[in-house]
């Protein structure tokens, strides 16, 4: 059949050689147009998300803010903001560093939302701010993919958009789960990232309660003769608190002996949701910042580290609670009892976290 | 794409009687706010509490 004997048409070498001709010339390019029609799609997507979470917003604050003036452009000037992140070349003092940024930036956003309405309540407050992060990610989000594939077509340069399309599937992931998250932060509904709230704000129910560092709340409780200092960040509004201020304040004041972390972990491929799995170090995600200082105060006082996770996707965290993630709040705060039996002794003292976005979960 | 299904997110919120202990699942209504007490027992005369609030995937 592919023989290239005397008596082959003409006319059908034509037919074989040309194709061979314009793929060894032109393969880049062809390749380039038909990865460019996906990652097109992708964008488009992605610009959908950003308008609709950008609309989202300014229709809440429309309506929940009785403010006179128009907030659309101060929200778009909010959007636009960017955070530099420090210079690494001397790692020495980074973290710091960091969350100086991070706290700042925090710090100027909710001021910001403050002037947009001066008598907003906190949880008000919160939830715009959330809006705010999902909104100006999602125009970051667009704003990269963009940037990469235009520059890519200009140069009609086929291995700079390889990476891109090796990642959209996972940048797409991120982007439909945070557009998904917008109803249920607008609802106040809890997220699948709240279940280490829930599950110590149901310890710290009917108890005395402070607020020991932002956002944050404390309860301490008595349980088989042991202390426990129960933490999570103040419900019902859409916050993370500050757990690792929260923990210094603690060890500061008292000999702990014990810390447990109850978080969501974003589970792998093959994993079943919600399964809850127990292990050594601290529990948190985020930028890093709080995890570092958690750690350096167990390293600084020898306090073991012992965490609890529920894994979900990164829709399932971001998303209202699943009913197999809610289901495990039991069983979560049942290993919680157990861990501080098994790993302390009568007398001893032990802080209980519960890490995670704490939208719709009071104490 | 013409396989996809249109994925609808309906949102519940479980109440319980802490006296009774009889459980009532509901759809969410604004306000609902986890481990607060919401309304009377509809089998006693206890006051039932959410205990959970969540949300279950309707595909079409």
């Amino acid at each position: 059949m592919f023989s290239m004997s005397d008596d082959t048409d003409p006319l059908m070498m034509l037919v074989w050689v040309i194709p061979i001709i314009i793929f060894v010339f032109y393969g880049q390019q062809i390749q380039l147009i038909v990865t460019s029609g996906e990652i097109k799609k992708a964008i488009k997507k992605l610009d959908k998300f950003r308008s609709d979470s950008k609309k989202e917003l300014i229709d809440y604050v429309k309506i929940n803010f009785n403010s006179n003036d128009d907030p659309t452009k101060k929200i778009e000037q909010f959007l636009d903001y960017f955070t530099i992140m420090p210079v690494d070349m001397d790692p020495n003092g980074i973290v710091d560093k960091v969350r100086h940024t991070v706290r700042s930036r925090e710090d100027y956003t909710r001021n910001h939302i403050q002037s947009l309405s001066p008598n907003i309540d906190e949880i008000e407050l919160n939830r715009v701010q959330t809006l705010l992060e999902i909104a100006s990610s999602l125009q970051m989000i667009h704003k990269i993919v963009n940037h990469m594939f235009l520059t890519a077509k200009k140069q009609k340069n086929y291995p700079l958009i390889l990476p891109l399309q090796m990642m959209l599937p996972f940048i797409m992931e991120h982007a439909k789960a945070m557009n998904a998250s917008v109803p249920a932060f607008k609802a106040g509904q809890p997220l699948g990232d709240g279940i280490g709230p829930m599950v110590v704000g149901k310890m710290m129910l009917n108890e005395e309660k402070e607020i020991i560092s932002f956002q944050t709340a404390l309860a301490k409780i008595n349980y088989e003769q042991r202390k426990l200092f129960l933490v999570k960040a103040k419900g019902p509004g859409s916050t993370v608190g500050r757990p690792d201020d929260a923990l210094q304040k603690i060890v500061s004041n008292n000999k702990i002996d014990a810390i447990i972390m109850i978080d969501a972990a974003l589970k792998m491929e093959g994993e079943d949701s919600a399964s809850v799995a127990r292990g050594f170090g601290a529990a948190i995600g985020g930028i890093g910042t709080e995890k570092f200082q958690i750690e350096q105060i167990a390293i600084e006082n020898k306090i073991p580290v012992f965490s609890i996770v529920v894994k979900q996707s990164v829709k399932e965290a971001i998303t209202l609670m699943t009913k197999e993630i809610a289901d495990q709040a039991d069983n979560v705060r049942s290993q919680v009892y157990e861990m501080i039996i098994e790993n302390t002794v009568e007398g001893q003292s032990v802080v209980v976290i519960g890490v995670g976005n704490t939208a719709g979960v009071p104490q | 794409m013409i396989f996809s299904k249109e994925e609808t997110i309906l949102a519940y919120t479980v109440e319980k009687c802490p006296k009774c202990e009889k459980l009532n699942r509901r759809a969410f209504s604004k306000g609902d706010v986890l481990f607060t007490s919401s309304s009377k027992c509809t089998f006693c005369d206890g006051i039932v509490v959410i205990e959970k609030i969540y949300g279950e995937i309707l595909q079409r």
